[in-house]
């Protein structure tokens, strides 16, 4: 059931991140909460780092909420990645997400967004 | 006091519990018809009696005898799944079957002996008259100038405080302020009235110690509670979570479309993450409402804490002071078809917000 | 009375009265043919259901006529219920009315009645407590058929309504990739939301990459629909998709400025086709550039 979701940190993200090629894909499973996308955005910057990547696809197809703050943390990261030579794309956000963030007053894009993984994949030119 | 009545393994002296007899016949006389029934109640009576490590003052034995022959026929009730039935005369009149029963069926006695003492002699002697002497309720308004159902409301409510008496002696528990037993016994007896009157759940925010009473005293947590609203304890990250998927699904049962129920979902997370961040604990309750015939959804969203010093300021879009975008207040304003805020610095904030099916 | 919790056989009185039902029952029963005639002679010469051809109203009457008689003998509207609102789905559509359904059925209520007078005639106590029995449970199918027409009547107006609300703001593929959102008529904040959600899920539906949303059949907008129609490209964005507003009046593109719209940030062109083809070109940029591009 995704209402237990494990918080201590040594439990695994309800989140996989392969690699492939210069991109790291990222693929949410379950609602996250505030630590969990803390600690996802810190693992992505720290791998951005390490492996020298060039692009950060993330696929949110699964999540059902985007509010402010993750709203913000995906913002914060793209600009991170950016910072240390990485671009990010966020796809499959779903049509009454894409409506809520915006009613919420998500006025600007915040990263670069595209439909689905290959969409995604295509922007981030592989 | 209950320590004072162990008297060590010396078995009681049989002209004692002979003594007992009649007391006990009585009792679950009042309460059962078949005679033979009776007997064989009153005898398993004695030998829990007799077989219990545990002794009490024998002042007081004629009180815990009664209270271990009314679980005898409680537990025999059950068995016979007529625990339903007959619970107009087991127990409280209302529908719920009252939480005490596995509570007391612990057989502590010298808890339950505890208890009475700490309960009003005005109580204590009703249930003793009641429980114990098998009085009914016309005789006794008989007695006291009042009415049959006066008289069955004063038992109610002394029964709901000797639960609460029962729980705090059973968990050694002292209460921290002079607002606890009256705001426990209020929900104890499920009084709705007296809980408004004493912001029963806003001191369950408060108290740490009440809060964790009050859910032994109804097992609450993640259950829909009075009149079907599903309350969820806020205090850490993943609680946001629990509570946005609640409000989603009341909001399903509410027949809104998905895309409204991902409005009220994202509302919920903002509201209640602002829990997390500037309070220590709270609550976010969520129930269906309904107005002029149509359907709605209402969240209320409260917290004890620091409170804040101008909502005006507090709802402009941009005002953050955690790291955020500043939209959770308004951004949760803007989802939602009514929204409120009221806060008393110092104390705390609540939010009220509601959508409604067009 | 006329109290509708009163069963058929639920009429008070001594044991014959138990009988009167079922010796009712057998009247109606063995006068079916004429009775049934009579009432559907009646329905015609009142003009109800005049769309309906006598032939459609002889066999409708006979479906009702025999269901009465089921429910006068079971005590149970079950039966009947589900004929009559399967009945107002045959006949709402040929536009018939709330009052001719009650007017038929009181018109049977009655061509029974006299039918009953006419047998009883002579004993008028009897005729009486035949009556007491008849009337009750005559209310109740009146009452039933009465309630399920009308309910069936809303589902079918809301039902409309819906179709409606949908017609008027069609999302239409012109090509892969690409969408066209013609908005003609007055926009209102309720149907300015139904077509952002509508055209959110065509875009998931269609993988559209572009979007032309043609506001030239607008004749106006005010401040919450300006703002509502950024936001709807602000979505679109957000699900990968870009947009191009067509059509806007220089009245529009002066409220859009007012109330602080960057219009730069709006991708504008003069009309439709211009649009169409700026679309196609990005579309046709994007695929042979992509390779090349950073």
């Amino acid at each position: 059931m995704p209402t237990d979701v494990p918080t201590a940190p040594h439990v695994p993200l309800p989140a996989s991140i392969l690699s492939q090629g210069p991109n790291l894909i990222v693929s949410i499973h379950a609602a996250l909460d505030d630590e969990q996308l803390e600690r996802l955005q810190r693992d992505l910057l720290e791998r951005v780092g390490r492996d020298r990547c060039r692009g950060i696809l993330i696929d949110v197809a699964a999540l059902d909420v985007l509010d402010s703050f993750a709203a913000r943390t995906l913002a914060d990261l793209a600009y991170m990645a950016q910072l240390r030579g990485a671009r990010t794309v966020v796809v499959g956000i779903a049509p009454d997400v894409a409506m809520t963030l915006v009613r919420l007053g998500v006025r600007i894009p915040l990263t670069q967004t595209a439909l689905d993984l290959e969409e995604g994949l295509e922007w981030l030119g592989t | 006091m209950a320590s004072e009545a162990v008297r060590g393994d010396q078995p009681y002296d049989e002209r004692v519990v002979v003594e007992l007899v009649p007391v006990l016949r009585r009792v679950v006389g009042a309460r059962i018809k078949d005679p033979h029934t009776v007997e064989d109640l009153v005898q398993e009576t004695l030998a829990r009696l007799m077989s219990s490590s545990r002794r009490v003052d024998p002042d007081k034995l004629h009180q815990y005898a009664a209270v271990t022959a009314r679980h005898v026929v409680a537990t025999y009730a059950e068995r016979n799944d007529r625990a339903r039935n007959r619970s107009h005369l087991l127990a409280d009149p209302s529908d719920a079957p009252p939480p005490t029963e596995d509570l007391l069926l612990q057989e502590d006695r010298e808890f339950v002996a505890a208890a009475l003492e700490r309960l009003s002699a005005e109580d204590r002697d009703l249930l003793v008259a009641h429980e114990v002497q098998g009085q009914d309720t016309t005789t006794m308004a008989a007695e006291l100038g009042s009415t049959p159902g006066a008289v069955a409301a004063r038992l109610s409510r002394a029964r709901a405080s000797l639960r609460v008496e029962y729980l705090l002696a059973a968990e050694a528990i002292d209460p921290p302020s002079d607002r606890c037993r009256p705001v426990l016994r209020a929900l104890s007896s499920s009084d709705r009235r007296r809980q408004r009157e004493l912001d029963a759940s806003g001191h369950l925010l408060e108290c740490e110690t009440c809060s964790q009473l009050a859910d032994r005293l109804f097992e609450r947590r993640g259950q829909p509670a009075e009149d079907g609203v599903v309350r969820v304890p806020v205090s850490r990250d993943a609680d946001v979570v629990t509570a946005r998927q609640q409000g989603r699904e009341v909001a399903a049962r509410a027949g809104f479309s998905t895309s409204a129920q991902t409005l009220v979902a994202t509302a919920i997370s903002e509201i209640s993450r602002n829990i997390v961040k500037f309070a220590d604990r709270g609550e976010v309750a969520i129930s269906l409402v309904t107005e002029d015939g149509r359907q709605g959804v209402r969240v209320v969203a409260r917290d004890v804490g620091p409170g804040i010093a101008d909502p005006d300021v507090a709802l402009r879009d941009g005002y953050s002071t955690y790291h955020g975008l500043g939209l959770g207040l308004p951004g949760a304003k803007r989802l939602m078809d009514r929204f409120h805020l009221s806060s008393v610095p110092g104390e705390g904030t609540t939010v009220t917000m509601e959508k409604w099916l067009t | 009375m006329t109290d509708e919790t009163s069963t058929p056989t639920g009429a008070e009185g001594d044991r014959g009265d138990e009988l009167l039902l079922p010796e009712l029952v057998a009247h109606l029963r063995d006068h079916r043919t004429q009775l049934r005639q009579q009432w559907a002679e009646r329905i015609t010469d009142a003009h109800l259901l005049s769309s309906m051809t006598n032939q459609e109203v002889f066999s409708e009457a006979t479906s009702v006529y025999d269901n009465y008689v089921e429910v006068l003998e079971t005590g149970s509207v079950k039966a009947l219920q589900h004929y009559a609102r399967d009945l107002s789905e045959r006949i709402i559509p040929r536009g018939v009315e709330t009052h001719e359904v009650i007017g038929i059925v009181l018109l049977l209520r009655d061509v029974l009645a006299r039918s009953l007078f006419e047998k009883y005639r002579d004993d008028f106590e009897l005729l009486n407590r035949v009556l007491d029995a008849y009337e009750p449970a005559a209310n109740r199918i009146a009452n039933t058929v009465a309630v399920s027409f009308v309910e069936q009547r809303e589902r079918v107006i809301r039902d409309q309504q819906d179709a409606l609300l949908e017609l008027s703001t069609p999302v239409l593929q012109v090509r892969e990739r690409l969408l066209i959102l013609p908005i003609i008529g007055v926009l209102d904040q309720t149907r300015a939301q139904q077509l952002t959600e509508q055209l959110l899920h065509g875009i998931r539906a269609h993988r559209a990459k572009l979007v032309v949303i043609d506001v030239t059949g607008v004749p106006d907008m005010d401040e919450n629909v300006a703002n509502s129609l950024v936001d709807t490209v602000t979505a679109s964005r957000l699900m990968g998709a870009d947009v191009i507003i067509t059509g806007l009046s220089s009245e529009i593109a002066q409220t859009l400025v007012t109330i602080g719209v960057d219009l730069s940030k709006m991708h504008t062109v003069g009309d439709l086709q211009g649009g169409i083809e700026e679309a196609e070109r990005q579309l046709g940029f994007r695929v042979s550039k992509v390779p090349d591009a950073d």
